[in-house]
């Protein structure tokens, strides 16, 4: 099956928009991001993301209310289509296949 | 807080205009909440570096098709804009082919006269050290009278070299007239001799392609050929070590090859011998060769200029008493003086004429006026195609009206035009390509030039050639492109088209500078024609017709009196000079200083020119005799006897001339001081150009065997011609050459006959293209007209009137251009009348018939078409609204 590949940041970014459940837009996006995965993301990288997820079509966005913190203006907000769900779970099966085929999985280093 | 503006308004610009809310917004509430976190500067600093984050990524990528933006770059809009462009070429043929072959002849012309201008320009540029080389030529101010030498003294440069730290070298050229050169059998006759120092070849860049540059030219009786001439003389074999005989100066061995001379050089030689193979000068104010001088980088010529008078009080102050009587001081005390000054190589060709030049220098005038004429013909053209375009408005105007209202911006249209009318320029140069290709052979004719296609199409003309025709299409579309898209698309759509024909007074001014220019031109072939008939014509004091002149006839030698004599007794010979001095054509020279006998001895001598003849020669030539008697074989003391002309006369103020008796100065040795007694006074006739007054002349006795004249009385020249070289068969293998006195006169002035004809030339381009434009807006003001004139011929106008009201327009154009033109082409042909002593006045006539021309020219244009829509029938025109 043909289907584009995700870069790692564009799939952290894809799942990041499924765990926000309609809540998501630019800045809300690279705060979690940053909070869950502990590094430094710009708002533009994620902006960046957004937009080329949205153009293969694993994002769809329509513009949300206008707050007074963003001087009046509408935010984007972005939920995952129903191929880009597809997509994430295609990779999680792969992974997880991998994982079942690790023959001599990585334990804790309990003892040296 | 506020987020930083100027970043605000950066991103605001470069930002995608559809996604700028969201990413503003977003920066906006990061900006809150950093601001809360850590702290007002650190915010700010991190919002700088987020705006500039996005400049750099996503937010170049703008969105374009969404909605119509002006992206007037975009290649879609410029194919398009040609595809409308070419359409419309082809749907009004007529005034395409007007606007195109108006451009293409201009184009063209331009072509050609950047080529000759470029050529002028570029002498003795190739040598490549041109910058340090320069020329010492003397200047002299004796008795009033200034001498500037294109030469110096023989021994000038080794004194530069040896006395100046600056001077890197110094070659000398010296000529010594023609030679007949001799390899076996083979003889020919010569022209292009010279005789160089040993270092030519190292201070001018000819390469040598045979032989040793360091010795090629060292030794006495030596020579280097030119690679045409060794191929002319040795065919394919090598030439060097195979000698060749030298006129009298006997066998010269050949030592090297050089190339051709370039044609841009202001000498042009076959024959390079070896200096020494001359006499060598030993006097500074007896000795003359083309010096040059190779300064070192960085010496300034101003320093060696200011050395001048240094160099001329040691080396030529002791010779002064010498040949002038008088010491140096007294010399200077005078008001007299003596120079040098250091010429540019480069600088020669275009510089003035001065004596002894090695060839006719070319006259800087002609690079101006053909420069400005080259303008003027561009601009003619560039004229019609702004009035062509603006007068046909009206059908594009519709156009105009239509593009703005689905949208198009004044940006867009003017693009639209500029890239139409770069389009017809292309076309243009295309056919001027063409055009310039046929028309190159007459034009080398005409200019004197060796151009070939190969010339034109070298990388930088064309680069050159190709910018400027961008430069052309864009100036010339750049009127009707703002005027056409400026149309209000309301008024333009409800049929209002007054704006088209109310911008009327900017092309009555471009006609009127079109006729202008035109009638200019007119006025100068006219004048120039006229002056050139005049020299023609004029009385030169001698009868140039029916006059006969062998070539070189001192190769008969002892022979000669008898082959004179000889011929004499031909029925068909009135008379025959031994004539080496000739008014007209190759003539020897001669000047010498002259001192009136009874004149106080501290008296400047004249320097003269003086003429060596036989007592034929007066009756030959038809020279009047005006006192006293011409030479005579009866009376045996005329060696010690001169003739003088009434110039001369006049130069030494004498009364009775008859009798009077003159010195000469002569090269200083005591034996060389002669007396001689005037025996008679010669009408003025002119022996030099009509460019000078006719000058002072002295006429010593004993004919010069370099030619002979022959004054001839028959209808059958070719008969004649054949039984003289039988005769001269008889008596040498040397080839038979002549030439007739009126052709050589006439080729004096071929420079000047050149130029009438190239502005003939011009004007009458010029006079085309102006009519083609007249034609073209003739054309259109009568389309425009045309519901005008049905209505006046159904109120019963006549054809006539019709007629003359549709011309009365454009005449009164031309009348204004011809005010305009009259006193500019008289102040232009005054200058140019200037340069010669025998001149026309300017009458008025020529400036009427000027006028004339250009009324009549401009009627026949203009009628054609008014007459045509004279003629219509009104219901024609009429029918339809």
């Amino acid at each position: 099956m043909k289907r584009s590949y995700l870069g790692e940041f564009e799939e952290i970014v894809l799942l990041t928009v499924a765990v926000m459940e309609g809540g998501a837009y630019g800045v809300a996006i690279t705060h979690e991001i940053s909070e869950q995965t502990g590094r430094a993301v710009r708002l533009n990288q994620v902006h960046a993301a957004l937009e080329r997820l949205e153009d293969k079509g694993m994002l769809k966005s329509e513009m949300g209310e206008p707050t007074a913190e963003r001087g009046g203006r509408r935010k984007r907000l972005f939920t995952v289509t129903a191929y880009g769900r597809r997509t994430l779970q295609e990779i999680q099966e792969v992974r997880v296949s991998f994982w079942a085929r690790l023959l001599n999985p990585f334990k804790p280093a309990t003892s040296l | 807080m506020k987020p930083p503006q100027l970043a605000d308004r950066l991103l605001k610009f470069c930002c995608a205009p559809h996604r700028l809310e969201e990413v503003q917004g977003d920066l906006h509430e990061e900006i809150q909440y950093q601001l809360r976190r850590v702290g007002k500067p650190r915010a700010r600093r991190q919002y700088w570096w987020n705006v500039l984050g996005f400049i750099l990524s996503f937010a170049l990528k703008r969105k374009s098709i969404e909605y119509s933006t002006t992206h007037l770059t975009n290649p879609i809009m410029i194919q398009n804009y040609f595809k409308i462009a070419w359409r419309n070429l082809w749907r009004k043929k007529v005034f395409s082919a007007i606007n195109i072959a108006g451009l293409a002849v201009g184009l063209a012309t331009c072509l050609l006269i950047v080529l000759f201008v470029q050529d002028e320009l570029s002498y003795d540029r190739y040598n490549t050290k041109a910058d340090r080389l320069f020329r010492m030529t003397m200047h002299i101010r004796l008795g009033g009278k200034e001498m500037n030498m294109a030469y110096a003294p023989a021994l000038a440069g080794a004194a530069m070299l040896r006395d100046y730290p600056g001077v890197e070298a110094f070659t000398r050229l010296e000529s010594e007239g023609t030679f007949v050169i001799k390899s076996g059998n083979e003889r020919f006759k010569e022209e292009r001799v010279v005789f160089a120092d040993s270092n030519f070849f190292a201070v001018f860049s000819i390469p040598l392609l045979k032989g040793n540059v360091k010795t090629a030219l060292t030794e006495p009786n030596t020579v280097v050929l030119t690679e045409s001439t060794a191929r002319k003389y040795f065919g394919d074999q090598n030439p060097v070590g195979k000698s060749l005989t030298m006129g009298t100066k006997g066998l010269f061995r050949v030592t090297g090859v050089c190339r051709d001379v370039p044609s841009n050089s202001h000498f042009h030689y076959d024959f390079f011998g070896s200096y020494r193979s001359i006499r060598q000068g030993e006097k500074w104010l007896a000795s003359g060769s083309h010096t040059y001088l190779l300064l070192r980088e960085g010496y300034s010529v101003a320093q060696l200029a200011a050395q001048s008078p240094n160099i001329v009080r040691k080396y030529m102050g002791p010779e002064v008493p010498e040949f002038l009587g008088m010491t140096y001081d007294e010399y200077l005390r005078k008001g007299d003086r003596m120079g040098f000054r250091f010429q540019p190589v480069t600088d020669i060709h275009l510089g003035p004429n001065w004596e002894n030049e090695l060839e006719a220098n070319s006259d800087p005038k002609y690079v101006y006026i053909f420069s400005a004429i080259a303008v003027f013909i561009l601009l003619l053209a560039c004229i019609n195609f702004m009035n062509l375009s603006t007068a046909g408005s009206a059908n594009r105007a519709k156009e105009v009206g239509i593009r703005k209202v689905l949208g198009s911006v004044q940006q867009q249209l003017i693009r639209q035009f500029l890239s139409e009318s770069v389009l017809i320029t292309f076309l243009a140069l295309v056919v001027a390509g063409v055009l310039v290709a046929v028309a190159l052979p007459t034009f080398n004719q005409l200019a004197n030039k060796a151009f070939d296609l190969g010339t034109l199409l070298n990388v930088r003309l064309m680069g050159y050639t190709l910018m400027g025709s961008l430069l052309v299409g864009l100036l010339a579309g750049s009127y009707p492109a703002f005027f056409l898209s400026s149309f209000k698309p309301v008024s333009v759509l409800k049929g209002k088209l007054l704006s088209g024909v109310r911008s009327g007074w900017l092309r009555n001014t471009l006609v009127t500078v079109q006729f202008v220019v035109s009638i200019g031109m007119i006025i100068g072939t006219l004048v120039v024609y006229q002056q050139l008939r005049f020299i023609q014509n004029k009385k030169v004091g001698f009868d140039k017709e029916q006059v006969l002149i062998l070539h070189d006839t001192y190769v008969l030698g002892d022979k000669l009196k008898t082959f004179r004599s000889e011929l004499a007794k031909q029925s068909q010979i009135v008379s025959a000079s031994l004539a080496g001095y000739l008014p007209a054509g190759r003539s020897n020279q001669g000047v010498d200083g002259f001192r009136d006998v009874n004149a106080p001895t501290e008296t400047v001598p004249f320097r003269l020119k003086t003429y060596r003849i036989d007592e034929q020669y007066l009756p030959t030539l038809g020279i009047g005799v005006a006192l006293g008697r011409n030479f005579s074989k009866a009376f045996s003391g005329d060696s010690a006897a001169v003739l003088v002309n009434e110039a001369a006369v006049r130069q030494f103020g004498w009364k009775n001339p008859v009798g009077q008796r003159i010195t000469t100065v002569g090269d200083g040795s005591p034996g060389d001081r002669q007396t001689y007694t005037v025996v008679g006074v010669t009408k003025d006739f002119h022996f030099e150009s009509m460019h000078q007054h006719i000058a002072p002349l002295i006429m010593f006795y004993g004919g010069d065997w370099y030619q002979m004249a022959l004054r001839i009385r028959t209808d059958n020249v070719p008969a004649l011609l054949k039984m003289l070289e039988q005769n001269w068969k008889a008596e040498t293998d040397m080839p038979f050459s002549y030439s007739f006195l009126d052709e050589r006169f006439n080729k004096m002035y071929q420079a000047e006959q050149r130029i009438g004809q190239l502005f003939g030339i011009f004007a009458g381009l010029a006079v085309f293209i102006a009519c083609l434009g007249l034609f073209g807006l003739a054309a259109f003001t009568t389309l425009q007209r045309t519901k005008e004139i049905g209505v006046r011929k159904v109120l019963g106008a006549s054809v006539a009137s019709i007629v003359a009201l549709l011309s009365k327009d454009f005449l009164r154009l031309v009348f204004v251009a011809i005010l305009i033109a009259t006193p500019m082409g008289w102040y232009a042909m005054k200058e140019w009348l200037a340069d010669f002593a025998y001149r026309i006045d300017l009458e008025w006539w020529v400036f009427g018939l000027a006028g004339f021309l250009a009324v009549a020219v401009a009627l026949l244009t203009v009628s054609f078409q008014s007459i045509k829509a004279a003629l219509v029938n009104p219901v024609r025109s009429l029918r339809s609204e």
